[in-house]
């Protein structure tokens, strides 16, 4: 493989895996991935969870979050072809939000997870669960947080 | 595992445990005391009743439930059945029906907190709350709570709920036999009131047979829906009434009917009396969980009927806005929060029992009415895996007993039950009607079969069509000549108003041909290329577009069907030999239907589209308002310079009149003409030698229908050389003109 190597594949974002929640964290997120993505060329997969009860009502309707999904997968498609970056996406269902992403990160060879963390309270999480707080300890990939593109610019 | 087996993680054992964890608290927990205080022994009677009403709808639910396994279940098929009149009231009724029965089930449990706690009574000055009530609100807001955050942990709980209280009212029963003293049953019929209170309190119980219903409302969830949906809908029924009719035959022939009858916690001093102390704390138990988890699951599925009426417009999207934390439909939840606290400050216990009752007895006899509709229209993607059996004679039972039973409850209840449905119908024809644009199956069939059902039928069906507030220009397409050119101004006219282009193909089949095998061995190639570049052209001027084949017997009375079907508001059609064959019907039977126009018409004559010069003539009245419109589109979109023209005898009136008229009709900017003649073809006809277009209002009425027989004497659309638009506007006709014809 050695001589095979080139700057896309060394890198950290040549396959970033990006878990996305909603589609202002969707947009958020892409807008802080892609410019990366773009300076090295690489394969970025957009992976949206749909959280299952797993044997019980799930809290939100399926069908309307399928539905969400394709929104928000249309989103980050929509932002790609402006970065000028392919965009791959994959819907999952798990009753562990941060297994399944860690799952796909492996399926696909990814060679980063990378996320921007959504703001909020801990104290909620004992609720909604910490997701972020289980992709930092849990993942065997190495884990990226991006500061908030737009966030970002205002701060400085 | 696939995808497909993530995403319906429910197994035949979860589904069954929703219903029955929903039906199971309310019914044993909270109702034998007043049912026996109404109808001593015979409130068994009653219980086992309101069961097999209710396993006659759970049959039917289950049909339509694995034909259409959709998120929102019983709205879903009535809505889809019979149209979103009916969709309304069974969409309110149904998140009602569950608010309702929300705070009865929160009433109950604060019944149960209060016998072991004592919890003041508030007094606020003008009003005071009952320790019950504070309870019940707490415990609303605890649920409500639950739901808003999704803590996904309350879920699982279900299962272990139900199978703890089905065990210990299997315990209860078992010492309930062992005590029985049958003669206590007796007498069954209580002999100062008779049978009479049998029917009533039915109605008081039934609200313990609401949850079935609920199972139809994940149904997207459940695995192998059409095995596993019809096994949990059916057996939560039949395990409930069973439970219930067992428990409440034990009870009372275990101790005196005086320790049940009005006693708020009857099963609790039972178990007292027969197991002990310990049986009193674990009927305590099982109350508190069985109104918690039956609340909890109807909180739960009301967010589900939010989510299929929003998508169906009948209600605001924006309610069914997820959380973007939560992940949970936190208005919708928050929403339904506020009606259950209201109800449990307004009602009593037995006032929101009957009102959960009555407005889920109207879902059922309409969902009754849903699965007849379905086997008679018979779509083609109708295939249920599971068919109800005896039909028709089940759901026809199953419609009437649901309906019949309203009658035997409390006026004022009865009274809710008339007054909702009036708002619910209300609520479509003032807010739904003009956002909603699913119709019906029922409306479908009532409407493509508009020649043979009676005529009340199909006024009925075409007054409530929905229109979804979108403004549609249908388009019969037939002669490929001119398919560019109304294309072309179909899709202006559609632009202008952010409508849509519906484009139809009417195939003519010969009288001898059944229309379904002209639709098996049809060749359509021809219609579809006709089809395929009218979308072509519509998206060139980047107008929505949508297409249909229709099959029919006759040609141009088929127009005026398919306008109504497809709800168009405007009609852009061609005119010529080519253009929609002769009618096939008698003469007066087209002066009829063109006497009442369905929507709008625009006639072309066509002779190549240029709108750049358009001539309107115009003599006021509502056929050359449209005649305005148009122009004034035509002018929004190509640019065109419009002239009006005025005949008159009155030079003076005549400037005066068309200046003003102009103005009226957002002309102002056009040239205007007025000419002083009596020849009023003769001055058209100079005028038009300049122009590329003539429009021209129906000056008299049934334009169309003479155009048809060929007894127009408009000579000037023959004469002239430019192209001719003829407008004709939709006209309502008076009752009196209907009863006895025109004029």
């Amino acid at each position: 493989m050695d001589d095979l190597v080139d700057d896309a594949s060394e890198s950290l974002f040549a396959r970033p895996l990006v878990p996305v929640a909603g589609e202002d964290d969707a947009r958020a997120t892409a807008a802080a991935v892609l410019p990366r993505v773009a300076a090295v060329g690489g394969r970025p997969v957009f992976v949206h969870v749909i959280e299952k009860a797993g044997g019980a009502p799930d809290k939100a309707p399926l069908e309307q979050r399928e539905e969400l999904a394709e929104e928000l997968f249309a989103a980050v498609r929509r932002a790609g072809e402006d970065a000028g970056v392919t965009v791959e996406t994959d819907l999952r269902y798990g009753t562990d939000v941060a297994d399944a992403i860690i799952d796909a990160a492996h399926e696909f060879d990814a060679t980063c997870i990378a996320f921007t963390p959504r703001g909020g309270s801990r104290w909620w999480d004992l609720f909604s669960g910490d997701t972020r707080d289980a992709l930092v300890t849990e993942s065997d990939l190495p884990v990226v947080a991006l500061p908030d593109a737009s966030e970002e610019g205002e701060s400085s | 595992m696939s995808d497909e087996e993530l995403a319906k993680d429910l197994g035949p054992l979860a589904a069954l445990t929703i219903g029955v964890g929903t039906m199971i608290g309310a019914g044993i927990f909270v109702l034998p005391g007043p049912a026996v205080l109404q109808a001593g022994p015979l409130a068994a009677a009653a219980f086992v009743l309101g069961g097999a009403i209710a396993l006659l709808t759970a049959l039917s639910a289950s049909e339509l439930g694995t034909a259409m396994p959709k998120s929102g279940g019983a709205y879903y098929y009535v809505n889809h059945a019979l149209g979103p009149l009916f969709g309304s009231i069974a969409g309110w009724g149904n998140w009602m029906g569950l608010a309702f029965a929300s705070a009865f089930y929160m009433a109950g449990f604060g019944q149960y907190v209060t016998t072991f706690l004592a919890v003041p009574t508030l007094d606020l000055g003008v009003a005071t709350i009952s320790g019950v009530k504070i309870v019940a609100l707490a415990g609303a807001g605890l649920f409500v709570f639950v739901n808003y955050v999704g803590a996904k942990e309350t879920g699982k709980l279900q299962n272990y709920i139900v199978v703890t209280l089905v065990a210990i009212l299997a315990v209860f029963t078992a010492f309930g036999a062992m005590n029985a003293d049958l003669s206590s049953l007796r007498p069954i019929v209580p002999p100062d009131k008779g049978i009479s209170p049998l029917l009533p309190v039915t109605g008081l119980v039934f609200v313990s047979y609401l949850g079935f219903v609920q199972i139809t409302s994940v149904a997207e969830e459940i695995q192998e829906p059409g095995k596993n949906l019809p096994r949990a809908v059916i057996g939560s029924v039949l395990i409930v009434t069973t439970v219930y009719a067992l428990v409440l035959v034990t009870v009372l022939a275990a101790v005196p009917n005086e320790v049940v009858a009005g006693n708020d916690t009857a099963v609790v001093d039972v178990a007292r009396m027969l197991i002990g102390p310990i049986g009193a704390a674990a009927m305590l138990f099982g109350g508190l969980l069985a109104t918690a988890s039956s609340a909890n699951a109807s909180i739960l599925a009301s967010s589900r009927i939010n989510f299929a009426m929003g998508r169906d417009r009948i209600v605001s999207e924006d309610l069914n806005e997820i959380h973007p934390r939560f992940g949970t439909p936190y208005r919708s939840i928050a929403i339904t929060g506020g009606f259950i606290f209201a109800f449990i400050l307004l009602a009593d216990v037995e006032t929101l029992a009957t009102a959960g009752s009555v407005l889920h007895l109207i879902i059922y006899g309409l969902l009754n009415l849903a699965l007849i509709v379905m086997r008679t229209a018979d779509p083609e993607e109708y295939q249920p895996d599971y068919t109800v059996p005896l039909y028709p004679f089940t759901p026809i039972v199953g419609l009437l007993t649901s309906f019949a039973l309203i009658y035997f409850f409390a006026v004022d209840i009865i009274l809710l039950a008339v007054g909702f449905t009036v708002f619910s119908m209300l609520w479509y024809l003032g807010y739904a009607r003009s956002r909603t644009t699913k119709q019906g199956i029922l409306g479908q069939y009532i409407l493509s079969r508009s020649e043979k059902m009676p005529e009340a039928a199909v006024s009925a069906a075409t007054s409530v069509q929905p229109d979804g507030g979108q403004y549609r220009v249908m388009v019969p397409l037939a002669n490929p000549a001119n398919e560019t050119d109304l294309i072309t101004l179909a899709s202006a006219l559609a632009k202008e108003r952010n409508g849509t282009v519906v484009a139809v193909h009417i195939e003519q089949v010969p009288d001898q041909t059944a229309l379904e095998s002209a639709r098996e061995r049809g060749d359509f190639a021809e219609a579809h290329e006709l089809l395929e570049r009218a979308r072509d052209d519509a998206e060139t001027f980047g107008a929505p577009i949508e297409t249909h084949t229709i099959l029919s017997h006759r040609s141009f009375e088929e127009i005026f069907d398919a306008a109504r079907t497809y709800d168009a508001d405007i009609t852009v059609m061609g005119w010529g030999p080519d253009s929609h064959g002769a009618p096939g019907r008698a003469e007066s039977a087209i002066d009829e239907l063109a006497s009442s126009l369905p929507c709008d018409f625009l006639v072309l004559k066509d002779r190549g589209f240029d709108a750049s010069e358009i001539l309107v003539p115009t003599a006021g009245g509502p056929d050359s308002e449209l005649s305005a419109a148009v122009a004034a589109t035509l002018r929004e979109q190509y640019g065109s310079t419009v002239r009006l023209l005025h005949v008159t005898d009155d030079q003076e009136e005549g400037e005066r009149f068309l200046s003003e008229w102009a103005d009226e009709h957002g002309l102002s900017e056009a040239e205007l003409l007025v000419d002083e003649t009596a020849d009023v073809e003769g001055s058209i006809e100079r005028h038009a030698e300049d122009a590329s277009m003539l429009i021209i209002g129906a000056t008299e009425r049934g334009l169309l229908s003479r155009l048809v027989r060929g007894t127009l004497v408009l000579d000037v659309v023959e004469d002239v050389s430019c192209s001719v638009l003829l407008a004709e506007r939709k006209r309502k006709r008076s009752l009196r003109e209907r009863l006895f014809g025109r004029n």
